[in-house]
């Protein structure tokens, strides 16, 4: 059931390679979150305690619910953001480049787990997702895809920590939850600011700062 | 008390007090006296009077005490001297900036405090971010298109940045795996005390993810620009917060892996990186020197050299290592005074264009005298310190038969003191028409703090009391083992 999952997850990012809406893009987000929620619960059916479950429920909250109401109110309202997301690369190339890296991602995994003790599925879905949210930074103009981008990676290092069974104290997941919460806020004031002080919403107008 | 009260809740209340009202004065006054106090208990378990508390989520070990010394002491000198800077900046309707400016150094202090003494890398990892997300704002403190871009660029690039780290974090774990203490894989002396147990693949690919990730951050080419943007667009207390003291916070963790990496057969490869990143960050620093035209960027490339300097130093191990540590500490002390007449400059001068500033030793006499000797022990001017560990750096070098290295280095420090010195002597000499403009410049706290700062320098550089000796001592043995 959680390699199922898994690939589903996989078949988001997929969907990140062909779509070019800024709204796809976030809803991608959203279920990527739900996702997340759903493997994490999963297993925890057996050893039923409330304790348990306030993580998963938080990641949902703040995922699937907060982080992406406030992109959609603040930033994308108020900036009347164009609906696509405008790349200097061409969209079938991109999804080219996304399904190579995940077929190398998951041989290279299938080869580490014959050494290491890893799941090689799991693993690789993870690294597939932090890869191509660093391409959506990287081959993305605007910066509000940036932040979808960052996020998105954020998403597969918390697979990656799931994947990997790392015993992360509760509450650091919990800090470290806010942290990117807070980032993203942050992040969130300083789009408004620059597409007002700047007229632009993408990178293209930060070119104040060079030698 | 248990110290670890006063240490990091103590800025973590007054930061959080400081939401309440919006009397600049009061929080001032209230912020000398948290930083002051900070200073005091870090000194006492510094210099070994208190001893520290026992607790698995903390570690008061010989680094951590080293590096806390290093942030307490920037921070007590900016906090006193940031008032004059803020309250009169050179760009005014920032109201909004002033009022929230004590709040988030605090915040600061705590989140860095915290990243410092934790002995789990997870917690390392979220005081890391959390001082990224309480600088950011600072950054911004000027309201302008130059500092909005820089914030950006910091907190974007920086929050990515850790991201990689937290990869290699997770990747530490996994190298733990089928080892009996898997699951507290992420305590620092866990992992230090188990090293020889570790998958050494997942070691290797945690030590790269992490040295990328928080290099970021540490201010080492090639990702240094997110550094020295918000560098060179802050408030001089903020540049000398970052440059000082939030470098050496991120290569703390990098220090903390070498430690772990000792223990196997992977330092060497992990040295090798150091060193490649050191040399890389000189040769970047060597470009920008000759093409800057802004002098706060001009210093911001020289925190570059310096990290590069401390990382090369690390990487060769020995005499080299000590030689980094000291310059470390020297480097932060050199920094804040740099910055504070950079700020001078800056408020007078009203901009921060080289080839705007003329005849600076004329018009601000303490300032230009204060930069000039700032200034040349940036370069490695005897007696400053800098000149001593960056001639242990060169010992360590030939004591390793490095000499090819030892050479290419040398080369670098020698442009590189060229290009910064045609940028400083323009500032300092150069006469326009508009000399006849006259400033009125009286002698500040800001002079006098620089003066203490770079006598500190030179007396360091001549004589290491006992505890710093013994401090810097034990500090080595935790990465050279056997001796």
């Amino acid at each position: 059931m959680e390699n199922v999952l898994n690939i589903l997850f996989c078949l988001t990012l997929l969907y990140l390679g062909t779509t070019t809406r800024i709204m796809a893009y976030l809803n991608v987000f959203v279920t990527q979150g739900i996702l997340l929620f759903v493997i994490l619960i999963l297993p925890l059916f057996n050893k039923f305690s409330a304790y348990t479950f306030i993580l998963p429920v938080m990641i949902l909250a703040v995922k699937a619910v907060l982080i992406p109401i406030f992109i959609k109110r603040k930033i994308m309202l108020e900036l009347e953001v164009r609906k696509s997301i405008e790349s200097d690369f061409q969209q079938f190339n991109f999804l080219l480049l996304c399904v190579f890296t995940m077929i190398t991602v998951f041989v290279s995994a299938n080869m580490l787990a014959k050494y290491t003790l890893i799941d090689s599925i799991p693993f690789a879905a993870a690294f597939s997702t932090i890869i191509i949210g660093l391409y959506i930074i990287i081959f993305r103009k605007k910066l509000i895809v940036h932040v979808i981008g960052f996020l998105v990676m954020e998403n597969g290092i918390f697979l990656l920590g799931v994947s990997i069974a790392s015993e992360m104290p509760f509450l650091i997941e919990l800090i470290s939850l806010l942290d990117i919460f807070v980032a993203v806020f942050l992040m969130g004031i300083a789009i408004n600011k620059i597409s007002s002080t700047f007229a632009v919403d993408d990178i293209t107008g930060l070119d104040e700062l060079k030698d | 008390m248990n110290i670890l009260y006063l240490l990091s809740g103590l800025p973590l209340a007054s930061g959080a007090l400081f939401f309440t009202f919006n009397n600049l004065k009061v929080k001032y006054r209230l912020s000398i006296f948290t930083a002051g106090t900070h200073l005091i208990i870090t000194y006492l378990l510094f210099a070994g009077f208190i001893a520290p508390p026992q607790n698995a989520w903390f570690n008061f070990d010989s680094l951590t005490k080293l590096f806390l010394m290093i942030l307490s002491n920037v921070f007590f000198w900016v906090t006193a001297n940031s008032y004059k800077y803020i309250k009169h900046s050179p760009i005014e309707k920032i109201e909004k900036s002033r009022q929230i400016f004590y709040n988030m150094t605090n915040l600061y202090l705590f989140a860095n405090t915290l990243a410092l003494i934790s002995n789990h890398l997870g917690l390392y990892w979220v005081a890391l971010e959390s001082t990224t997300l309480c600088v950011a704002p600072l950054i911004y403190f000027y309201r302008d298109k130059e500092s909005l871009e820089a914030m950006w660029k910091y907190l974007f690039l920086v929050s990515v940045g850790l991201a990689f780290a937290f990869i290699g974090i997770l990747f530490l774990t996994l190298s733990a795996h089928g080892t009996e203490f898997m699951d507290n894989a992420l305590y620092i002396t866990v992992l230090v005390s188990g090293a020889s147990k570790l998958n050494l693949i997942w070691l290797k690919a945690g030590f790269i993810f992490i040295f990328v990730g928080l290099s970021a951050k540490i201010g080492i080419a090639p990702i240094h620009p997110g550094e020295v943007d918000a560098v060179s667009n802050s408030p001089s207390p903020v540049a000398a917060l970052i440059s000082a003291s939030l470098g050496g916070t991120a290569l703390m963790g990098v220090l903390r892996i070498l430690q772990i990496l000792s223990w196997t057969s992977l330092l060497q490869f992990a040295q090798i990186l150091l060193i490649i990143g050191g040399t890389v960050s000189l040769a970047v620093a060597l470009i920008f020197m000759f093409r800057v035209t802004n002098y706060k960027r001009m210093i911001a490339y020289s925190s570059v050299e310096h990290m590069g300097i401390v990382l090369i130093g690390f990487g060769i191990g020995g005499i080299a290592l000590t030689g980094a540590l000291l310059h470390l500490i020297f480097n932060s002390l050199n920094k804040t005074a740099f910055f504070f007449m950079a700020g001078n400059i800056h408020r007078n001068y009203k901009s921060r264009e080289i080839g705007r500033i003329y005849s600076l030793l004329n018009n601000l006499r303490w300032t230009g005298i204060l930069f000039l000797i700032s200034f040349l022990a940036v370069i490695a001017m005897p007696p400053f310190g800098l000149f001593f560990s960056e001639l242990m750096l060169l010992q360590g070098l030939i004591a390793n038969n490095q000499f090819v290295l030892m050479t290419f280095i040398i080369i670098l420090l020698l442009f590189i003191f060229i290009g910064m010195s045609r940028n400083v002597f323009r500032m300092l000499y150069r006469t326009t028409d508009k000399s006849t403009r006259t400033f009125n410049e009286h002698f500040e706290f800001s002079h006098l703090s620089a003066i203490v700062l770079l006598c500190i320098l030179a007396g360091l550089g001549i004589f290491i009391p006992e505890p710093l000796a013994k401090i810097i001592s034990d500090v080595t043995r935790l990465f050279v083992h056997g001796i």
